[in-house]
């Protein structure tokens, strides 16, 4: 007669090699994946296509002139910029047109930011949107620059409203 | 006296305390994860700008990368110029098909509410972002944002 086999007590135990093995293996996924976003900031603008529009002559009514300047009535205001081959700013004119004016650059384009503030507070002469002609080699570090200056400026003496509808139209068309 | 008695007396370490702090470790990573990042390209030297304000997340954007040779890249890789125009309105259609789950009524002639985020190097030509900005318009993106790095503190 066989003797029963007593039940011994013994102590059950997990594993756990195998679970950290694999938990090593996704956490080192993760820290190879991960990427921590550099800090960077932006420049919102609201950009609408520029649409052909009627130049203006002189006070006369937008529609007398088929032009290819990217304006729109009487409210917009227009900042060309001409670049050299390096890509710098070369000249700069800004106003309502037909009354642009060569404004001088300097580096920290101050002189352009006082231009544009008197312009955009005029009361006589309300403008509520710009565009910027801009020269085909302009390096973009120059193009922020400009935009940055432009969009520091409020609008019709309101601290609160700035400059936000910008188009940016190459000179070239 | 007191002894141990038979058995060997192995001492095993503990592998509880070390298994939990890798849990908490995933859980770290597996919350800070964006797998979006990889859709930027930071091999390229951003503009400094005072004025540039710090990101808004939440809306819907389409990242346009252009390198200091003025290519299109997309995760990094260089996109040929006759794929552009294709790929961002890919892009524009997605992006509609997206908002029409919500929104039936969303028309194709209707301005898209994504965010065209542009980031250039530096030393980008405008005439090549010009090209970029014209086609995306075409396509009916209209509010953008210019990416460019803050000044140091």
């Amino acid at each position: 007669m066989r003797k029963k086999h007593k039940a011994t007590d013994e102590d059950v135990e997990l594993n756990l090699t195998a679970m950290l093995d694999m938990a090593f293996q996704i956490l080192a996924f993760f820290i190879l994946t991960f990427r921590p976003p550099k800090a960077e900031g932006q420049i919102a603008l609201r950009m609408p296509p520029p649409m052909p529009i009627a130049g203006v002559a002189g006070g006369a009514n937008p529609g007398d002139q088929d032009t290819k300047d990217p304006l729109k009535d009487f409210k917009t205001l227009l900042i060309i910029v001409t670049a050299t081959d390096a890509g710098d700013i070369r000249q700069l004119y800004v106003g309502k047109p037909p009354d642009q004016q060569e404004v001088a650059t300097d580096p920290a384009l101050k002189i352009f930011g006082t231009k544009l503030a008197s312009l955009l507070n005029d009361p006589a002469s309300p403008l509520d949107q710009g565009v910027i002609q801009v020269g085909s080699k302009l390096r973009y570090s120059e193009l922020m620059r400009l935009i940055d200056v432009c969009t520091r400026q409020t609008v019709g003496g309101d601290p609160k409203t700035r400059l936000s509808k910008l188009s940016l139209v190459d000179e070239n068309g | 006296m007191s002894g141990n008695v038979g058995g060997s007396n192995e001492d095993k370490p503990n592998l509880v305390p070390v298994l939990d702090m890798v849990f908490q470790l995933i859980t770290f990573f597996m919350l800070v994860i964006n797998f979006q990042m990889n859709s930027i390209d930071k091999s390229m030297d951003l503009p400094v700008v005072g004025s540039a304000r710090p990101v808004k997340s939440g809306k819907s954007f389409m990242m346009i990368n252009l390198n200091d040779k003025g290519q299109f890249t997309v995760f990094s890789r260089p996109l040929p110029e006759e794929q552009i125009p294709g790929w961002i309105a890919r892009e524009a259609q997605v992006n509609r098909l997206a908002i029409r789950k919500s929104n039936p009524n969303f028309a194709d002639t209707d301005d898209l509410p994504t965010v065209v985020i542009v980031r250039a190097d530096k030393n980008t030509p405008f005439s090549t972002l010009a090209k970029i900005i014209k086609i995306c318009q075409e396509n009916g993106f209209r509010d953008f944002a210019f990416h460019a790095r803050q000044p140091d503190a």
